[in-house]
């Protein structure tokens, strides 16, 4: 008998631990889309939901650390797995026609770079400011940091609307096989419940994606004003 | 001079099993793994044997000419398996497996083997059970039983129609875990193309690696063929393409008796063949006519479609002719009375090759799904092959060879004429007389595998003499130069004619008067036919490519060598039997209606031919004793 | 009906391969892929060329020999089925065919369409079996087993060992041919006592082998000739993670029954 090498050294193992890494993100990105949806009920209450998350440093940073450990889990193990997979087919066929393979399943690393990319841009914008200095923090008229103000701010700029847009769309492509795929890869699987699950991935990818789209749009069009 | 000893243990039936295994000389632990065996064949037979050798501490090198041990022929097998295990409470019990086996062998097998295998039967199922073969099962979690082939009990155990296939898999699996643990090497892809015998015993076999194309020598302590049937020496038959007589043949030019060549089963249900380009027939399983109606119109060369023709014109020729069986008539019985019918001009679809095989009743009486859940994959498969639907037209069958009774004559050890040359599975003779039920091949494959040989065997190790054989030993190398002459002889004839066409030729010989009937004339005409037709292939082959490579082409063309000497060994068999008993059906031997009729004063015996060059083999007979059953006149009727 | 066949050749496992074009004349709609392709070597076999190597045996559906790409599809375009079930009815005249022979690292080219599948035996020997001997087993109905259970089981084990769930996978995974046996297996009783180390070693063979992982495309499922389904792929997963978690219970190396004490 072969000696088993360590649970998550497998490649099963290592789809574990992604798929628990993803639905750790997935789960970050409903509460960030759930958060800044406050951007409809005005300045003061996301201003002040912000405040509420900058008042608790200590959570803020273990949150920030533990999100950025899990991405980067994810991402070291995504060009892993994907380079052994690369070499699991040295000889590439010259014809191929996929037959029930979804767009979103074939395109993961694209989105996962995408989504990648993006996240670093969101993360130079918005939260450290680099990319558009103009934008930065400034006080509401309550003491608060103007959080509000900010994104009203940026997404009148259509060069940061598309890039958000942009993002959004790997997000949801990302987001529309992640989830139903991690579900597979964690032995989710029942008869009853194998519609629920085939149906996860588009749901939560939708419903993340309006969430956001809505901000974006509804600032650029004016309905939401400074 | 060959001699017959089939070794039967004197006393009573019930009991011979049992004292000849209390009697045989064991082999002591320790000396096991200094002992090496070769398996060739990994089928239902081989597997099993090489698995449970491997399992008693033999070194065991298997070989198999598939890519797979897992893909030998047994997987196609779809029916079911036999076992005495009377869950049913039907009347079922070992003695009446062993009855109907012997009759249907139509009273041409050894009481005493029949009977082993009824006992052993039961112990098959556990053994399979064991190793996770998923049988089907009833609501209440029991295995479940169907009626089978020609039998009144319900004694059949099955897979869906994938029988074969879950129980080859049960013995690669156990064949896998001796493999990891190291007692059985395998080698795949590996053709034994001839035997090495020292001394007159078999030490040893010659293989061509069929990657690298190399000739090697493997030698061994003792050498079990598990080659499986020659049903290819027709060209179209139910086997699988790479089938083949070649081990059993080579084996019997080095001095195996072959006994009942000429018992050869024509299976009633398979698709019609189509034009000349069809490589195989399709077989559409035996279990069809549990529900299915084999008829055709009683108007001869009646072109109407089926739906066209009225019930008072429709001919159900099993159920007229034989009332008590009807359409589970046996094999041979359905497959002469299809022939007869066609022979009479009321054949259907091209040519008048078929019958009709209808499911309308039963679609009527028990609704589609029921026949959907039975066959559904079987009504699957004939849609693709013939492009019909068969729930709503009926399906067109037609008989194709199919099994052999006749292989490698064997004692009661299952060993040869030749010492430490054992055959087991469908390469031997043995069990199933002159015809064979349905669902018993897989039960003899694995009796003998899993529960016989590994007995047998074990007694020949103990007892005898075997001084240290080498590849260099004279006989290694002649066998080699035997090999190496014939390989280079393939590819140095340099003629036009592809290898198939001679098969094709050889084998449609065989079938039109070799086949489901015949007769003098026609043997006659046969055996002065082949050996032109075998002057011509060597003279006038094509083998392209190289003997040092892979090269399907070359272990083809050895194999289509082998089958044109081979087909003359089936009519002289065919010729001497005077008689007509179960799938052997001499035109000259029958009733005014038709009956065959068997001659138990002349032909009780088997038919053991030995090899000799450039001449006609001698035949040896070995008379069967009837002991325990009367023959009787085999009536279906 | 005329084809114009588009056929990977390859002298050895060394040598480069490349594509050949070959015309199948006077082929008729009733005739299997493989008959077709066996009119098109007896061509090249009476003009004293090397036919075109391909693997094929039972030629209905069960062996698991056949194995080509077709079209860019393993097996052809109809589902369901193998190689050696398709029929010529199914393309139209004057059809240009691609052929191609399983591509993964772990399925090395033997000759033309001809490869080695070894490594699928070699995972089977690492654990896909039950470590039962001949002789001595109870009988059989002592384990009952419930019809759905027997019924599960045997779509898994219904499993033809073809590779064509490699061939298909984007990553070259066999993670289906694995799920099959290991859910086989770990839905009987029978498999239950070996399930924590067979899920492992079978596992642990097939990242030896060189396969990919499972991209849960299921692209595996859609050209599967016996339609094995990918909910067996979640099955191995969670057998795989249960291993995980049953393991740590127990000693690093359970001690194997059947060592030889000698």
């Amino acid at each position: 008998m072969a000696h088993p090498s360590n649970h998550f050294q497998s490649s099963v193992g290592r789809k574990v631990v992604m798929a628990l890494s993803g639905l750790g993100l997935v789960l970050y990105v409903i509460f960030h889309m759930l958060g800044n949806l406050q951007v409809f009920e005005g300045s003061h209450a996301l201003n002040g939901y912000a405040t509420m998350l900058r008042d608790m440093p200590i959570l803020l940073w273990i949150a920030r650390i533990g999100l950025l450990s899990l991405a980067a889990l994810h991402i070291v193990l995504a060009i892993q797995l994907t380079l052994r997979n690369r070499r699991a087919r040295p000889v590439a066929y010259a014809v191929r026609e996929y037959r029930q393979a979804s767009f979103a399943s074939r395109t993961m690393a694209v989105s996962g770079l995408v989504l990648l990319l993006f996240i670093l841009f969101h993360l130079l914008h918005l939260t450290a400011g680099v990319i558009d200095p103009s934008s930065a923090d400034r006080l509401d008229t309550e003491g608060h940091r103007d959080v509000y103000g900010k994104i009203v701010h940026a997404f009148q700029n259509p060069f940061i609307v598309a890039c958000y847009l942009t993002g959004q769309l790997g997000l949801g492509l990302h987001l529309n096989h992640a989830v139903t795929s991690s579900l597979q890869t964690l032995g989710l699987e029942r008869a009853a419940f194998n519609r629920l699950i085939k149906a996860a991935g588009p749901t939560v990818a939708l419903l993340v994606v309006l969430g956001n789209v809505a901000i974006i749009l509804a600032i650029f069009l004016g309905i939401v004003r400074g | 001079m060959m001699k017959l000893d089939p070794k039967i243990p004197a006393g009573p039936l019930e009991t011979k099993w049992d004292r000849h295994r209390f009697s045989e000389k064991l082999v002591s632990p320790n000396n096991k793994r200094r002992i090496k065996v070769i398996v060739i064949g990994t089928g239902l037979a081989g597997a099993s044997a090489a698995s449970t050798l491997g399992q008693l501490g033999y070194q065991v090198e298997c070989f198999c000419f598939q890519d797979s041990p897992r893909r030998a022929h047994s997987i196609a097998a779809q029916g079911g398996i036999n076992a005495a295990k009377n869950y049913q409470d039907d009347g079922d019990s070992v003695a009446r497996l062993f009855y109907d086996t012997i009759k249907g062998g139509d009273f041409r097998s050894r009481e005493a083997n029949v009977y082993r295998l009824a006992q052993v039967s039961a112990q098959i199922i556990d053994q399979c059970v064991a190793l996770g073969v998923p049988f089907a099962r009833e609501y209440g979690g029991q295995l479940a039983n169907r009626s089978f082939g020609g039998v009144q009990v319900s004694r059949t155990f099955y897979c869906r129609g994938q029988t074969g296939q879950q129980l080859l898999l049960g013995a690669y699996s156990a064949l896998c875990w001796q493999i990891e643990r190291g007692q059985v090497t395998m080698h795949p892809r590996t053709e034994m193309l001839d035997l090495i015998v020292v001394d007159g015993q078999a030490r040893g076999i010659v293989v061509r690696d069929l990657v690298t194309g190399r000739v090697s020598i493997q030698t061994a302590h003792a050498v079990v063929l598990a080659t499986g049937g020659y049903s290819n020496v027709y060209y179209l038959s139910t086997n699988a393409s790479g089938s083949n007589v070649t081990a059993t043949y080579r084996a019997w030019k080095q001095g195996a008796a072959f006994a009942n060549p000429c018992f050869m089963q024509i299976h009633p249900t398979a698709i019609p063949p189509g034009d000349e380009h069809q490589a195989k027939l399709t077989l559409m399983s035996e279990s069809l006519r549990n529900d299915g109606r084999l008829w055709v119109p009683k108007m001869a060369a009646d072109h109407r479609s089926p739906g066209d023709i009225p019930a008072e014109e429709r001919d159900y020729f099993l159920e007229r002719r034989y009332p008590r069986f009807g359409n589970l008539a046996p094999r041979d019985i359905a497959s002469r009375a299809v022939k007869t019918v066609c022979d009479e001009g009321h054949g259907v679809g091209p040519g008048g090759q078929g019958v009709y095989l209808d499911f309308a009743d039963v679609i009527e009486r028990q609704g589609q799904d029921v026949v959907h859940e039975r066959y559904g994959n079987l009504f699957d498969m004939y849609n693709r092959i013939t492009g019909e639907d068969a729930y709503y037209v009926p399906m067109r069958i037609y008989p194709a060879p199919h099994y052999t009774m006749g292989g490698l004559w064997v004692d009661y050890n299952l060993m040869s004429t030749i010492p430490g040359l054992f055959v087991i599975g469908e390469a031997n003779f043995a069990d199933h007389g002159a015809n064979r039920l349905g669902a018993s091949s897989l039960m003899q494959g694995l009796a003998d595998g899993y529960f016989i040989l590994p007995y047998t065997i074990g007694h020949y190790l103990a007892t005898a003499k075997l001084l240290p054989v080498g590849e260099d030993h004279k006989e290694s190398r002649a066998a080699l130069q035997r090999v190496a002459g014939r390989i280079s002889r393939l590819l140095n004839a340099k003629g036009r004619r592809p290898a198939a066409s001679f098969h094709r030729e050889v084998g449609k010989f065989l079938w039109d008067h070799c086949g489901m009937s015949r007769n003098q004339a026609g043997l006659e005409l046969a055996l002065r036919s082949i050996p032109a037709l075998r002057e011509e292939f060597w003279r006038n082959v094509v083998v392209p490519g190289s003997g040092e490579a892979f090269n399907q082409e070359l272990e083809y063309a050895g194999r289509v060598a082998d089958y044109l000497e081979f087909a003359e060994l089936l009519c002289h068999d065919a010729l001497h039997r005077e008689e007509s008993c179960g799938a052997h059906f001499r035109e000259e031997h029958q009733t005014a209606d038709g009956e065959p009729t068997r001659d138990d004063t002349c032909f009780a015996h088997v038919a053991a031919w030995e090899y000799r060059e450039h001449a006609v083999p001698i035949l040896h007979k070995e008379p069967l004793a009837f002991e325990f059953v009367q023959p009787t006149t085999r009536s279906y009727q | 009906m005329t084809f114009t066949l588009k056929i990977w050749r390859q002298k050895s496992p060394d040598e480069k391969g490349r594509f050949v074009t070959y015309k199948a004349h006077d082929v008729g709609s009733g005739m299997s892929f493989l008959e077709m392709l066996d009119g098109v070597n007896q061509g090249l076999i009476a003009k004293g060329e090397e036919p075109v190597a391909f693997e094929q045996d039972c030629r209905e559906g069960i062996c698991g020999s056949c194995s080509l790409v077709i079209n860019g599809i393993p097996h052809g375009p109809d589902r369901g089925m193998s190689t050696c079930q398709l029929y010529m009815r199914r393309f139209p005249d004057g059809a240009a065919i691609t052929i191609e022979p399983w591509r993964a690292r772990a399925f090395p080219i033997i000759k033309d369409l001809v490869v080695d599948r070894r490594a699928l035996d070699r995972v089977m020997q690492a654990g896909g079996y039950v470590s039962v001997n001949t002789g001595g087993a109870v009988d059989g109905n002592v384990l009952l087993i419930e019809k759905d259970q027997a019924e599960t089981a045997m779509d898994a084990a219904s499993c033809i060992g073809c590779g064509a769930c490699v061939a298909a996978c984007k990553n070259a995974s066999a993670m289906l041919f694995v799920a099959a046996k290991v859910s086989h297996l770990a839905l009987l009783p029978q498999g239950k006592p070996e399930r924590t180390r067979r899920v492992k070693t079978m596992l642990d063979a097939m990242d030896r082998e060189g396969f990919g992982s499972c991209g849960n495309q299921y692209e595996c499922e859609a050209v599967c000739p016996k339609r094995i389904s990918v909910r067996f792929i979640a099955t191995l997963n969670r057998e795989y993670l249960r291993a995980g978690v049953v393991e740590s219970g127990l000693p690093a190396e359970p001690e194997s029954p059947h060592a030889e004490s000698a």
